[in-house]
């Protein structure tokens, strides 16, 4: 015979079971929204690692965050948002490339397609892939004061981002106005 | 009511499609440092002197190596909205040009001689010319590639974008994988300097030179007065009149000859019509006919040169 729950019981397990998950969430949160901050500030860096296959250009990224993790899953984030406003400078004899943006103010100018771009889940992650599975490679996982500055190798689909921005109207393609 | 309204929306799709300046076209080609490191030359007497000149026909027959860089520029310029002009078709046209050619020269009696390139310049009417230049560098059993992408304007001559730089050392013995990867490296910087340049075409038009001469029958010269002014100041008066923002500099003049250098054409006139350098000095040419009464010879040297003999045709 079951044993009668006191009805009470029942929902202070619940409410204690929806606290607990919270309390679980809210720094994953709180540093997922940090590193999209430093994303947006620039906090990350890009070095060329090899010429890829047709359009996409094969970077490390180097993320930083509290937690690896974090870090890692942003990596993806930062390379795409290099690559179309920052660029990057070469490695001993693989070229460095330039931004796809010709313009500095363009972050600002389209905000709103930038901000629904780069949100969680959102249209960059069309564009990037981890190589290697995402394996970090010994060093390139480095404990900086409090934080973790790890080293992700990607691959960015060059070309068809710029195709994408190009139809977005965002930038100008190289026959705009032919 | 309802026609006058379709009509206006005829006119203003018409102007539209005219207002449209004509896409440059662009056409890859050895380099002449390249040919000549591979035996791809030409070599004939211009005016008694023997002058070299790169085999570019035999060059494509017998280097596939070379077809292919080309072809796989190509197919990557298509991509970026710039399918490019062919070469060896160019070539084929020149050859079948080349008896014309010589009879209108002899007939024309200019004293300005073309080289085989500046004649396949006039041919291919290529706007910029993508020269490049590759190295196989061997170090052991290692290869790498030293790669050179230059863009010249075909009107300025000069260098209007350009990539170049060494390659990762590699133990692939397929050179074709090498320059590939050469390739994919360096052209998104190459089209990154072009899209500059060519936003600077619209901003502030094309680059040629303008020469004027004066033939020994005409009965002046550049200092002679017309309508109260020299000459010479007049036709600086109509170049400033028909560049863009007046953008051009004398680097020499004397009483028989003028040397307009910069001079910033527009792309289009006012009545949207692609305009090239013949057709911008044909104006200037117009000019002295209708105004003056002079009569000239206007004569081209490849896309970008053009020279005006004052006085006789």
């Amino acid at each position: 015979m079951r044993s009668p729950t006191h009805p009470n019981l029942s929902l202070v397990i619940r409410t204690f079971t929806i606290l607990a998950m919270a309390a679980l969430c809210v720094p994953a949160l709180a540093q997922g929204k940090k590193a999209d901050n430093d994303t947006e500030q620039w906090r990350y860096e890009l070095e060329a690692v090899k010429t890829g296959i047709v359009g996409t250009y094969q970077v490390k990224v180097w993320s930083y965050s509290e937690n690896a993790t974090v870090a890692t899953e942003q990596a993806k984030k930062n390379a795409v948002h290099g690559v179309i406003f920052r660029g990057f400078t070469g490695n001993g004899r693989v070229p460095g490339q330039n931004a796809l943006a010709g313009n500095t103010n363009l972050e600002q100018a389209h905000a709103d397609f930038f901000k629904s771009f780069f949100a969680d889940g959102g249209k960059y992650l069309k564009f990037v892939s981890l190589t290697n599975s995402g394996m970090i490679a010994e060093g390139d996982r480095q404990k900086v004061g409090k934080e973790y500055k790890v080293g992700v190798i990607v691959s960015v689909d060059a070309a068809n981002l710029r195709k994408d921005l190009e139809a977005a109207g965002i930038i100008k393609g190289l026959s705009s106005g032919f | 009511m309802r026609s006058l309204l379709l009509g206006a929306l005829f006119l203003a799709a018409v102007s539209t499609v005219f207002a449209q300046v004509k896409k440059p076209t662009l056409m890859v080609v050895p380099s002449d440092n390249w040919c000549f490191q591979n035996g791809f030359i030409l070599e004939y007497y211009n005016q008694g002197k023997m002058v070299k000149t790169p085999d570019y026909k035999r060059a494509l027959q017998e280097n596939s190596d070379l077809l292919l860089v080309i072809s796989k520029i190509n197919q990557l310029m298509t991509d970026r909205g710039f399918p490019l002009k062919n070469l060896e078709s160019s070539l084929k046209t020149l050859e079948s040009e080349s008896a014309k050619d010589a009879m209108s020269q002899s007939k024309g009696g200019s004293e300005l001689s073309e080289s085989p390139t500046d004649k396949l310049k006039k041919v291919a009417k290529a706007d910029i010319w993508m020269q490049m230049t590759w190295t196989v560098n061997q170090a052991g059993p290692k290869r790498s590639i030293t790669f050179n992408l230059q863009g010249l304007d075909a009107y300025s001559d000069k260098q209007v974008a350009g990539a170049s730089g060494t390659g990762p050392q590699s133990y692939a013995n397929e050179l074709a994988v090498l320059l590939e990867e050469a390739i994919l490296s360096q052209l998104d910087l190459f089209n990154g300097q072009l899209q500059g340049h060519f936003e600077d075409l619209f901003a502030n038009g094309r680059e040629v030179t303008l020469r004027i001469k004066k033939w020994e029958s005409f009965g002046g010269d550049l200092e002679s007065e017309y309508g109260g002014e020299e000459l010479s100041t007049q036709i600086e008066k109509w170049v400033t009149d028909n560049t863009v923002q007046g953008r051009y500099s004398v680097t020499d003049a004397t009483e028989n000859m003028m040397l307009f250098e910069q001079v910033r054409i527009p792309l289009y006139d006012a009545s949207g019509k692609a305009v090239d350098t013949r057709g911008w000095a044909r104006g200037l040419q117009k000019y002295f006919k209708e105004a003056y009464q002079i009569e000239c010879k206007l004569v081209m040297k490849g896309l970008g040169q053009a020279t005006l003999m004052v006085g006789d045709k």
